[in-house]
């Protein structure tokens, strides 16, 4: 179905290798998600405040990666995914990441199962949608709840009261890295950390050429449990 | 009353019959031999038929819809080991106190009068052990029915029969009955057979007289009064019961959005399928809109004014399994109320009965009313051969209350086992989640009233939109 990569680094000598590393895992994901890919990456502007840009197409992620010069780009944190579509078309609008609000970002991996309903509720709170993605309903979803107060783990926490069905998240704002899954936790997810970073994938060779790999906490993340991390 | 003709040609008494031609027995559409039979019997008694039960002409109906299960795009939750939530929450707008129910499946009004207090008191035995909630009826609350019902659903008619400050409060929640599926914009009726002296007097009535309710209620007419008695309901229990509003489909949307502005909790509609102990065959079969149609437009009408969250509505009408249950969910539906399905369980229609432990067969009963089992739709008459809707208590001794308690449980464990199973497959973990987008159609009328692609296309009849 899809595939989901992230980097969170810790140690701001990887700055510069942040789209180098990022590339590279999310190559190892082509082959859950040929369709289209894309990344986001997070970096400091020129006056230190945080930039969130996204890079997304369809195609192989590495062709992706070459078009958009991903492997020379810095920064401090980063998430991909690469797409194999399920419901809904195989366009630049319907791949992830999906951004629904400033300097946030969504990427996910399974597939939700009342995500109409949901759409229905937020479009009558006002909410406008891009496509008919499920991904895009949990996206802002999630914006809709920290646009009216909510920090990203509450409403991380509330995506698993409202919306049903089997899902990997990984969101990032300019400040935190999250990680969720569904109370089945069918769709795979292993997490990396180390003192110089946090990295999550969809399966583990996508980690296995981290630097430090080998000395890293490895752990698959438990279900309906929210892990945060915070820069 | 036939009128035999004289045959031109008598035939002698050897002479074979003629073997009839071809074309002898061809059935008139128009005039089929049930109509043929109606209109002689009308010229017979000079009335219109009365008659219980609810619509038996074909209609389109929840069988015409099938579910999109999980697949490959979707996943299927695993039905022995992962659950499938079913707890339901009815008058979460104003009430302090709202109805708390393990499955979304109710058991609706029905009167005592109607069906015996021992039937009454089963059905309410039967939804307190699956965690559910009954509803009394025309004629008011028996201490029987109120006893055996954790969670009672007290109606508020336009008879006002048995209506009292005592009982509204002691139930959990009113039900303001404005119309019924069976017989929209029509009252109540009750035959005197029917009328015992316990009926009578609980109604304030003479016994044995039939007795026919108000269509009005006669502290409101219209909305704008309906917002004041429903206040006035409210005030009477300290805001904390649920106030539902039942209506017999027929403008839906309107209705449904009167009775929100109104100030209802939870709206019911209840579809032309619905059920009656007794009213005209006339109104039964040719006023209101079928309960799938119905369903779409109070699902859609509060999207509209913006109160689905807030406001719950329950469907009845002809529900009769977990499948019917899952497409009104899905649909739009927070509950689905049956009436004919638990009395079915309970015996109604059974060819036989359990009477002190032993099974009796009733089948010179059902001749004797005209009918058989299965096809039986007397309730009317009284004459119950099972024992239910009657108050003879020489038939009320027929339904063996615990025996019938037993299988409405069964029927009502089974019924929700069912739709949580459909839900499962379409990858919910909470009935609730079931959505439009989960089925589609295998007519074009039943697409185009309940807002559905036909099956294999994206066409929705009537909608601009492509699925």
């Amino acid at each position: 179905m899809c595939g989901i990569v992230g980097l969170h680094l810790k140690n701001p000598e990887l700055y510069p290798r942040l789209g180098e590393l990022l590339a590279s895992m999310l190559d190892c994901m082509t082959s859950r998600g040929p369709d289209s890919a894309g990344l986001a990456l997070y970096g400091d502007d020129a006056d230190h405040q945080p930039r969130m840009e996204i890079f997304k197409d369809v195609g192989l992620p590495r062709e992706i990666c070459e078009r958009y010069g991903v492997a020379k780009r810095s920064g401090y944190q980063g998430i991909g995914h690469t797409r194999m579509a399920t419901e809904s078309a195989v366009t630049t609008e319907h791949s992830h990441p999906f951004a629904p609000a400033e300097n946030m970002a969504l990427v996910h991996n399974g597939s939700f199962s009342n995500h109409a309903s949901v759409r229905r509720r937020l479009e009558s709170d006002g909410i406008r949608f891009v496509t008919d993605n499920d991904s895009e309903v949990a996206a802002r979803y999630i914006a809709h709840q920290v646009g009216h107060g909510a920090d990203l783990g509450d409403a991380l926490r509330m995506v698993l009261k409202e919306m049903d069905g089997f899902f990997t998240l990984l969101v990032t704002t300019a400040t935190q890295f999250a990680v969720m899954r569904d109370s089945f936790a069918c769709k795979p997810a292993v997490i990396a950390e180390t003192t110089d970073y946090v990295a999550m994938a969809s399966e583990y060779h996508a980690l296995a050429s981290l630097p430090g790999i080998g000395s890293a906490t490895v752990f698959e993340p438990a279900p309906e449990e929210v892990y945060t991390w915070t820069r | 009353m036939t009128e035999t003709l004289p045959s031109s040609l008598p035939l002698a008494e050897s002479t074979p019959a003629p073997a009839l031609p071809a074309d002898a027995r061809r059935r008139s559409h128009t005039f089929p031999p049930e109509v043929v039979a109606q209109i002689q019997r009308m010229a017979d008694e000079g009335h219109y038929e009365i008659r219980g039960w609810g619509a038996k002409r074909h209609l389109p109906t929840f069988d015409d819809l099938v579910f999109l299960t999980a697949s490959v795009s979707r996943y299927p939750l695993e039905g022995y080991r992962e659950k499938c939530e079913t707890k339901t929450v009815l008058g979460t707008r104003y009430a302090s106190k709202p109805i708390e129910l393990d499955i979304p499946i109710t058991i609706a009004g029905m009167s005592f009068g109607a069906l015996s207090a021992s039937a009454k008191a089963a059905l309410g035995r039967a939804a307190s052990a699956v965690g559910t909630s009954t509803t009394t009826g025309d004629g008011g609350m028996t201490e029987e029915e109120r006893a055996a019902s954790k969670l009672l659903v007290y109606q508020c008619l336009p008879s006002r029969y048995g209506f009292n400050p005592k009982h509204l409060r002691m139930a959990d929640a009113i039900e303001v009955v404005i119309g019924q599926g069976a017989k929209p914009g029509g009252g109540g009726m009750l035959l005197g057979q029917k009328v015992s002296q316990r009926v009578a007097d609980m109604r304030t009535l003479p016994p044995g007289i039939d007795q026919r309710s108000a269509s009005r209620h006669p502290d409101w007419v219209g909305p704008d009064d309906l917002r004041i008695k429903i206040e006035e309901l409210r005030e009477a229990t300290g805001w904390e019961k649920p106030v539902y509003v039942k209506l017999g489909a027929t403008r839906v949307a309107n209705d449904v959005k009167l009775a929100v502005a109104a100030g209802a909790d939870v709206v019911v509609v209840d579809g032309m399928q619905g059920g009656t102990g007794a009213t005209q065959d006339v109104f039964i079969e040719h006023a209101g809109i079928p309960t799938l149609a119905a369903v779409r437009l109070a699902a859609e009408a509060l999207r509209e004014i913006d109160m689905a969250d807030q406001v719950q509505l329950i469907v009845s009408g002809g529900i009769r399994n977990g499948a019917d249950a899952a497409k009104a969910l899905a649909l739009g539906a927070t509950a689905v109320s049956m009436g004919v399905g638990p009395l079915i369980a309970l015996g109604c229609n059974s060819r036989t009965y359990l009477q002190d432990g032993v099974e009796h067969d009733a089948t010179a009963d059902y001749r004797a009313l005209g009918t058989e089992p299965g096809y039986c739709h007397h309730m009317h008459t009284g004459m119950c051969p099972v024992g239910i809707s009657t108050q003879d208590p020489r038939l009320e001794a027929r339904l063996d209350p615990e025996w019938g308690t037993r299988r409405v449980i069964n029927y009502l464990k089974s019924v929700t086992m069912e739709l949580t199973t459909l839900a499962r497959a379409c990858g919910k973990s909470n009935v609730h989640n079931l959505e439009p987008e989960d089925l589609v159609a295998l007519t074009i009328e039943a697409a185009a009233m309940a807002g559905v692609p036909l099956a294999g296309t994206n066409w929705v009849p009537g909608s601009s939109d492509c699925r």
